[in-house]
């Protein structure tokens, strides 16, 4: 068996970056202001809850889950957040702590529920998706709250750099979560369960707490990720980040995550989640009408995944 | 048993999906002394859209606050759908009540066009229909051969007020940008077209305008990407208020904040903040607290006169701005 010369991870980071290169190409050249520094610390504070919501899901897949909540665990912890900062005139610190708090308890639930219980985590969380959405809109009477300037330090951008600290905080968290997984006996032992839970069972490791703690990860991040799209919209909104989970999974599918666990990357999920969003921004920027964005979109993402497919047959037959 | 056991669980699962399922009706039924007589009063049922969205759940709950203070004249069934793109349970929503033995429906239809049939269907069993909200499409209706009487406000007139206040804050020549809603959307047909009516009357160029599907992220997203593409906009005309607030994020991310001016449609509460704090100039107020209940009260009328004939009714729309809120 010959061995690669370069690890596979790596190769499909240099794959994703060619694709997203080669979308900012087309841009740049049919559309008149896209290739400027602008664009793209705009895009850069734009991904940020996206990036959360991918890095959990990453995590998620990986151990051969999957979290459809993640979208309305971001609106319910947005919504304690609103109505903590709004109605009750909480700082933004406290108010946070009950935000990250929330979305961790709902990603508990998951846990708890789908893995203590062996339910598959679909069920669970699309049980969750409901429930934490419809707890927001009776939080919030399912009206708008427009916070306003106390909760927008966290998007802000800095100044000079262009980019708030909501980015930096996603970049941290992709470079945390990448450690944990391939350095740590954490990261290894989510890989092991997601390939085959029964032989790590037999080995002698409780699969339950570390299952448990990636749904819990999950929901704090989808936590984070509403504290950050709240203070990005000034506002928290019941109906915010409905379908999230369809990006969030998309960007880990064409990182190269697999949707039956055992396999995946956060940095390349974190490309992902950069190759769905430019592709956003590029076609707003030519004004495309919105169903030719949807019928784009949708092939981008087939083509990805069928490249990736493509690809990895090629390097299992060269092996 | 541990296999037993496993097919409990699988078919509590199921029962917790179908829960979900059943529980997309939101019903609110305000009965007032149920069931103690039989009674003779007319029985309205109001179909919204998402009883989620602010918009409509402010609807019902002022047709709700009618209803107690004339619980004498009429009873009052209200139902909603979870996804305002959800036709097909709207659909089944009216075959329901028809089949409840109501004797008016107030709709706002989610879509103009596919409702039509089921509505006809519904008159053609002796119930009085009422078309609020969203417009009932004129070919359409002419196609099935019925007449339904639209009661609400000229979204279009609306719009072009707000243009026209805005325009008054521009020069002849300048540059602006519109967010649209979703465009299979009457309402937001008509508050684009008012919006560029009111900008080519004043010699404005609309240079961008896409439809965000009336959501605030959305709209962040597009409106973003129209500043930088287009640095020199010098407004942006959002078709509801969710878009505007979208908008202004983007703008204040742009640093762009001084000079560009935006409005929207609607007047929510979260709105009038952003209108004190300067950060949209002006938006539009249709009432629509009152909307559901104009509606009703047409429907009333058409149910005590039998020969009355099902004509539209205009709403009024007001223009909304820092002033016009007392500050």
């Amino acid at each position: 068996m010959k061995k690669l010369p370069i690890p596979r991870p790596l190769l499909q980071s240099a794959a994703l970056l060619g694709v997203l290169l080669l979308l900012v190409a087309v841009f740049g050249v049919a559309s008149r202001n896209f290739l400027q520094a602008k664009t793209f610390t705009t895009i850069a504070n734009q991904i940020p809850d996206l990036t959360c919501v991918a890095v959990g899901m990453t995590l998620v897949l990986i151990i051969g889950g999957i979290d459809l909540s993640v979208g309305a665990v971001l609106a319910v912890s947005s919504a304690v957040l609103g109505v903590l900062m709004f109605d009750y005139k909480w700082s933004l610190e406290a108010a946070t702590l009950f935000c990250l708090l929330t979305g961790a308890l709902c990603g508990l639930f998951n846990g708890t529920v789908s893995v203590g219980m062996r339910i598959p985590a679909f069920i669970v969380t699309l049980g969750m998706m409901e429930i934490a959405r419809g707890t927001a809109k009776l939080l919030m009477d399912s009206q708008i709250k427009f916070i306003g300037k106390p909760v927008e330090p966290i998007s802000k951008p800095l100044a000079g750099l262009g980019i708030s600290p909501a980015f930096l905080i996603a970049i941290a968290t992709v470079i945390v979560a990448q450690f944990v997984l391939t350095r740590t006996v954490f990261g290894r032992y989510c890989v092991a369960i997601g390939s085959n839970a029964e032989a790590v069972r037999m080995s002698g490791i409780r699969v339950a707490p570390y299952s448990i703690s990636v749904f819990v990860i999950s929901g704090f991040l989808a936590g984070v990720a509403g504290l950050i799209h709240t203070s990005r919209l000034s506002s928290a909104d019941p109906n915010a980040a409905v379908g999230l989970e369809l990006p969030a999974i998309a960007a880990c599918v064409i990182g190269g995550t697999s949707l039956m666990g055992g396999r995946g990357n956060v940095v390349n999920s974190f490309l992902g989640v950069l190759i769905i969003r430019v592709l956003q921004t590029g076609l707003a920027h030519l004004g495309t009408n919105d169903a030719m964005k949807q019928v784009i979109t949708g092939a981008v993402i087939v083509a990805a995944v069928v490249f990736d497919a493509l690809r990895q047959r090629w390097d299992d037959s060269s092996e | 048993m541990p296999t037993c056991r496993l097919k409990w669980f699988w078919i509590l699962a199921l029962v917790t999906v179908v829960g979900c399922g059943t529980s997309e009706i939101e019903t609110q039924t305000a009965r007032p002394s149920a069931g103690s007589e039989p009674s003779e009063k007319p029985r309205v049922a109001l179909i919204m859209k998402s009883l989620a969205n602010e918009f409509f759940s402010t609807m019902a709950a002022g047709a709700e606050s009618h209803q107690k203070e004339h619980a004498g004249d009429y009873e009052l069934i209200v139902n909603g759908i979870k996804d305002e793109r959800d036709l097909s349970r709207q659909v089944a929503l009216v075959e329901e009540m028809v089949a409840a033995g109501v004797d008016a429906i107030v709709i706002a239809p989610a879509d103009s066009k596919a409702l039509v049939p089921a509505l006809r269907r519904a008159k053609d069993a002796g119930v009085v229909v009422v078309n609020i909200d969203n417009r009932l499409d004129t070919e359409v209706l002419q196609q099935e051969e019925v007449a339904i009487p639209f009661v609400g406000p000229d979204n279009k007139a609306g719009a072009k007020k707000v243009g026209a206040h805005l325009a008054t804050t521009l020069q002849k020549g300048d540059k602006v940008a519109v967010l649209e809603g979703i465009r299979t959307s009457f309402n937001g047909t008509q508050r684009r077209l008012g919006f560029e009516e009111a900008m080519a009357e004043a010699g404005i160029e609309i240079v961008d305008s896409q439809s965000a599907e009336w959501e605030m992220s959305i709209a962040n997203t597009i409106a973003a990407a129209m500043l930088s593409e287009h640095p020199e906009i010098k407004a942006i005309l959002a078709a509801n208020d969710s878009m505007a607030l979208g908008a202004i994020a983007a703008v204040k991310a742009s640093d762009r904040a001084d000079n560009v001016q935006i409005v929207g449609f609607d007047n929510i509460t979260a709105v009038q903040q952003a209108i004190r704090d300067r950060a949209i100039l002006a938006t539009a107020d249709q009432h629509w607290d009152q909307l559901a209940v104009f509606g009703i009260e047409a429907a009333l009328k058409l149910l005590a006169d039998p020969n009355a004939t099902a004509e539209d009714v205009e709403t009024p729309v007001d223009l909304i701005t820092a002033e016009s809120l007392g500050e």
